[in-house]
């Protein structure tokens, strides 16, 4: 069992079958794309942006959007990877049945995660579209060219969600996922923030949490301001890193649960 | 190859930390063959298909399937196996063929093969007109034909069964079992897990007592009943008439009655006393699974 993923097509196979389940649900997941959103803005644009006039030079909705679209991806990503994976994996034995046949392990987690960053890119797209109706995207292109980096981001989140199941003994332990590592991120990511507010020390913590990355590189974009090349790549390959470790470490861990 | 077994077990031994699940066990599968494996429940069972699907490492010992170790087992071997696990493990949301379409993607078969294998194994199963309904609208026979139609969407050569028909009516269960004989004559070969003696009766070649993670005995259902409990067996209830007390016979106490296990009813009818309690039956592979494997309640 290498590895490197020999057929795309098993891991698609996985991805589709998600999809299928996902379709049948549609209309419930789209409802929660669309008013979640909604309600935040509503709650940041109305609430919090009468006191605002402007952070690092763009007005607040322009400087809270990219932030919301970054949290929903990676709040979606996070809820199928753990909620979602575990329940296959550990409630109803789908992922036993699955390896059965010639999907690989690898092949398996792997559709897991794109199936979660697809459903993230759908979620960021909501916000963004619900954002730019809003006024809350001065750029549009770059907004759209922001896409790419939520979707690589996305996988990473997913990654991570994936960690957590494979530590997972009951759907009790995923409240410390969600309370120290999916909130810390809603609230030192500067989603509705800039991060400089936080003393040097706190700042550490904010840089070491990946969604701090993707906002860093996605909020330039969606605000039509000028990006850092030197700085974006490193955002990225920082974002590329960790997933990396998540997977292999997810992969390992499950590999010895499920074989030995 | 022709006559090498399908699957080939040697000194196969499975650990769980310090516990053995399987403790150094020989057993081989023939082509076109069906094995039952029994045993009570924690005897071994699930974990010796795990090993042969792939499904759990080996801790030691060999085991071969298709000539190939399952340690390097590939995606062609893989794909001539086809698992009916013991829980249903459907898709409960999705359609009965689109449950059908997802696994033939998993055994990397095309569009059109999918699309030509699902009618055909609904039929076979009998779930035609039921292609589109929902999996949580059917009822648990129907889920049940479906797992195995599942299992057979890649056309596998070797189905493993993990107690096909527990908790299913006798219509179902009757049904079920035609259809793995066909399977059988088609040439494929079946190993089976069961708690029903008379599916195994009925349905197995040659019978595998495991328990404690160790082959208690194998042979035809005939050999073993033969072997372990005659033909027939006297339940003569207690307290014992006058004279049945002795140990000449082969018995068994199991509490308020006296089990005898006798090759022809006159070997003990013409010592019976009138007054003696007693039923008469011929020895089933029932008598054999409690007489090897003991009569205490199994908790795991």
């Amino acid at each position: 069992m290498s590895l490197v993923p020999r057929g795309a097509t098993y891991t698609t196979a996985v991805t589709w079958r998600q999809y299928l389940v996902w379709r049948k649900l549609l209309w419930s997941s789209l409802a929660t794309n669309i008013a979640n959103p909604i309600l935040f803005l509503f709650a940041f644009g109305f609430g919090l942006g009468r006191f605002i006039d402007s952070i690092d030079g763009m007005t607040y909705l322009a400087f809270v959007v990219p932030g919301m679209i970054a949290y929903s991806a990676m709040f979606s990503a996070s809820f199928e990877t753990t909620i979602g994976s575990f329940s296959r994996y550990y409630m109803h034995r789908t992922w036993d049945a699955t390896l059965a046949t010639p999907v690989t392990l690898v092949e398996l987690l792997l559709g897991e995660v794109v199936w979660a960053a697809v459903k993230s890119l759908l979620s960021a797209l909501s916000v963004l579209a619900i954002g730019w109706v809003w006024g809350g995207i001065p750029s549009v292109s770059g907004a759209l060219l922001a896409l790419p980096v939520v979707f690589v981001a996305s996988i990473g989140f997913a990654c991570y969600g994936l960690v957590a199941t494979s530590l997972a003994r009951g759907y009790e332990f995923f409240s410390y996922f969600f309370t120290f590592w999916v909130t810390p991120m809603f609230v030192f990511s500067g989603v509705f923030f800039s991060i400089e507010r936080f003393p040097p020390g706190v700042q550490v913590i904010s840089w070491l949490l990946p969604m701090t990355h993707l906002i860093a590189v996605i909020r330039p974009l969606s605000a039509g301001l000028p990006l850092d090349p030197g700085w974006t790549l490193l955002h990225l390959g920082y974002l590329v890193a960790l997933t990396v470790v998540a997977f292999l470490f997810a992969y390992a861990k499950i590999r010895r649960r499920i074989f030995d | 190859m022709a006559d090498s077994p399908i699957i080939a077990a040697r000194a196969l031994i499975k650990r769980y930390g310090k516990l053995e699940a399987v403790k150094g066990i020989d057993f081989a599968v023939e082509r076109a063959r069906c094995i039952g494996l029994l045993g009570p429940n924690g005897a071994g069972k699930t974990t010796t298909m795990r090993m042969v699907m792939g499904l759990a490492t080996v801790s030691a010992g060999e085991l071969t399937v298709f000539g190939v170790p399952v340690q390097k087992m590939d995606r062609q071997t893989k794909a001539k196996i086809g698992l009916v696990p013991q829980e249903n493990s459907l898709d409960p949301d999705i359609t009965v063929s689109e449950n059908l379409a997802v696994y033939g993607r998993y055994y990397g078969l095309s569009a059109a093969v999918i699309a030509e294998q699902v009618p055909r194994l609904l039929a076979f199963m009998q779930l035609q007109g039921r292609a589109s309904a929902r999996v949580i609208q059917l009822s648990g026979g129907m889920k049940r034909r479906l797992v195995i139609a599942r299992a057979l969407i890649g056309d596998p050569e070797l189905l493993i069964l993990d107690e096909p028909t527990t908790g299913l009516d006798p219509q179902a269960r009757v049904m079920i079992w035609k259809q793995l004989m066909e399977l059988k004559k088609q040439g494929k070969t079946l190993l089976l897990t069961t708690h029903y003696m008379d599916e195994a009766q009925r349905l197995c070649d040659r019978i595998i007592v495991i328990d404690h993670g160790e082959i208690l005995d194998e042979g035809t259902p005939g050999q073993l009943i033969a072997r372990h409990v005659k033909g027939h067996v006297f339940e003569v209830q207690k307290p014992l008439p006058n004279g049945m007390a002795d140990g000449s016979w082969d018995q068994e106490d199991i509490g308020d009655a006296i089990l005898y296990y006798v090759q022809s009813p006159p070997d003990i009818l013409n010592e019976l006393p009138d007054d003696a309690v007693y039923l008469h039956r011929p020895a089933n592979l029932e008598d054999v699974f409690l007489r090897l494997t003991g009569r205490k309640l199994r908790e795991t």
